[in-house]
């Protein structure tokens, strides 16, 4: 078995190298099309990243009136804790808020200066309400607004970030549905121009084949050959790619980074590197295989 | 040791390539088969290493009916039979001993059994000195010759040659027409398949003729005069 397996890998090897041109142009379609693949994913896996920051950073802070009890604004605390879509409630006290601010603006000496003068502390109490769903929000708001609370609140502050994440919200879908379409046709694609490819190398293999199945070789050590040829072309082919996806990324990152400060291309990348890897290798080679097998079976009849 | 039982094979819609063949071929005998082309040589022959399967009839080989043999045993039938064609076929990318090698590695020999076997078997031939040499290198006689030693290296039971002579000038084709007989008389039964009176006239063996898919005589020397 070893000795079938050591020979008709010597015999793959052989034939991609006295075969150059044929293997250059499968290893090339399958290099694009697995440079594609990794790609989209990047980018997807990163406007993910987007969105999840941004949701994070979503809140509704409710404002007290400056003549609200603690009492009350405990109450309302401990309600809020009680709401199912509520994921979290901290509370801010006016100390907090001036000493927040003032770190804050901590560079700009004016503003400092001109609550210095105003003596008192100009600042609101206020509740930092996060819920469990970007979509529980409106529901959220409208429970403060109508609850026994509602005198002692001063303003609710929602409306204004509801209408950028909403939009940016549409954008990301757009986007992720428009990159698996891509995906899609990239896929089909190559796995159409990949199969092609090998059933042409197959095709000029096909004297040998009648020569190998004329003096007996079993159809296993006929077939070894072309599916380690398979096998090559997918190794091959991930190691070109992902130093293509590398340098992309490298390169648009470093255009990119002063837009995108939360999110970082390259950094999506690193962590994801053994799963790229992994998915490349295991596409490459899947589609060298069973493209190698099916273009076989044509010249193995009988 | 071939037995054909009434034997038809036609393809798709024409007229039958083989028609009725009963024929029996004993071991160790040197079978000329003679005809026009398209008279049904080389069908006739690649019922016996199944390349083609008879629509009618049985064809057996030691008494095994070939139809018995599973697809994946087919491989070990055709080890029993070694195959010269017209055209070599030889792997171009490949030396003369790795041509040869080649026949072994397919069935899982060992190294030590490649090493010793085709040097030899390239002597027999007449190629020793030139074992190294890719086939564009050699004339074709000696391509023809190396080509039989592929055949030969299996010690098959049966060599089966489809117009062996048709690239060769008149000289190597005597020198392979003996060469098939030489293997003979150490015991390899020949089906030699010609259009070429003189090649057969030159053996002087048994002689089975065909005429559109037909047997038409079979003689035990026969001469060949049609042309």
């Amino acid at each position: 078995m070893f000795l079938v397996i050591g020979r008709t890998f010597k015999e793959a090897l052989s034939n991609f190298f006295r075969n150059g041109w044929l293997s250059l142009a499968a290893v090339t379609v399958l290099i694009l099309s697995l440079y594609i693949l990794s790609l989209m994913f990047v980018v997807t896996k990163t406007a993910n990243g987007i969105l999840t920051d941004v949701e994070n950073k979503v809140n509704v802070s409710v404002y007290f009136k400056s003549d609200a009890t603690p009492e009350r604004m405990e109450a309302l605390q401990n309600q809020l804790e009680k709401n199912a879509d509520v994921a979290s409630v901290d509370f801010v006290s006016r100390e907090k808020a001036l000493e927040n601010f003032k770190r804050n603006n901590a560079n700009e000496p004016i503003i400092i200066k001109s609550l210095e003068e105003i003596g008192d502390n100009p600042l609101l109490a206020s509740l930092i309400v996060k819920a469990n769903n970007q979509t529980k929000y409106d529901s959220i708001v409208s429970a403060i607004s109508g609850s026994d609370y509602k005198d002692d609140i001063s303003r609710v502050n929602y409306g204004k970030n509801k209408e950028i994440i909403d939009r940016l919200n549409k954008i990301i879908t757009e986007i992720k549905k428009f990159g698996l379409g891509l995906v899609v046709l990239f896929s089909v694609i190559s796995i159409l121009i990949v199969f092609n490819t090998i059933r042409i190398t197959i095709y000029t293999h096909k004297n040998e084949i009648e020569v190998m199945r004329l003096v007996g070789a079993s159809n296993t050590f006929i077939r070894l050959p072309f599916v380690f040829e398979g096998i090559l072309y997918g190794i091959i082919a991930t190691l070109i790619s992902t130093v293509f996806v590398f340098v992309t990324i490298f390169l648009v990152n470093s255009k990119i980074s002063t837009i995108l400060t939360s999110q970082n291309l390259l950094s999506v990348f690193y962590h994801n590197v053994l799963f790229i890897i992994g998915v490349q290798l295991a596409v490459g080679i899947i589609l060298g295989v069973v493209s190698s097998m099916i273009a076989i079976r044509k010249y193995l009849k009988i | 040791m071939i037995r054909f039982d009434q034997v038809t094979k036609k393809f798709k819609d024409d007229s039958p390539a083989l028609e009725d063949i009963n024929l029996e071929i004993k071991e160790g005998e040197f079978v000329s088969i003679v005809g026009a082309s398209g008279a049904g040589k080389s069908t006739l022959l690649k019922l016996i290493y199944a390349e083609e399967k008879p629509t009618i009839g049985t064809v057996f080989f030691k008494d095994k009916p070939l139809d018995s043999i599973k697809r994946r045993k087919m491989p070990f039938h055709r080890r029993n039979i070694g195959t010269v064609f017209q055209d070599f076929k030889l792997l171009p990318k490949k030396t003369v001993f790795e041509n040869v090698a080649y026949a072994l590695e397919a069935c899982g020999a060992p190294k030590a059994e490649i090493m010793e076997d085709v040097p030899q078997i390239l002597d027999i031939v007449g190629l020793g000195e030139k074992m190294h040499k890719f086939p564009r290198e050699l004339s074709g006689g000696e391509q023809q010759r190396v080509a039989l030693a592929r055949a030969l290296i299996h010690k098959p039971l049966v060599i089966v040659a489809d117009e062996p002579t048709g690239n060769l000038d008149p000289v190597s084709s005597v020198e392979l027409v003996e060469l098939l007989l030489k293997i003979n008389n150490l015991g390899t039964t020949v089906l030699l398949a010609s259009h070429d009176k003189d090649i057969v006239n030159k053996a002087a063996k048994r002689m089975v003729i065909l005429e559109k898919g037909k047997i038409i005589g079979d003689e035990a020397i026969g001469e060949y005069k049609i042309s």
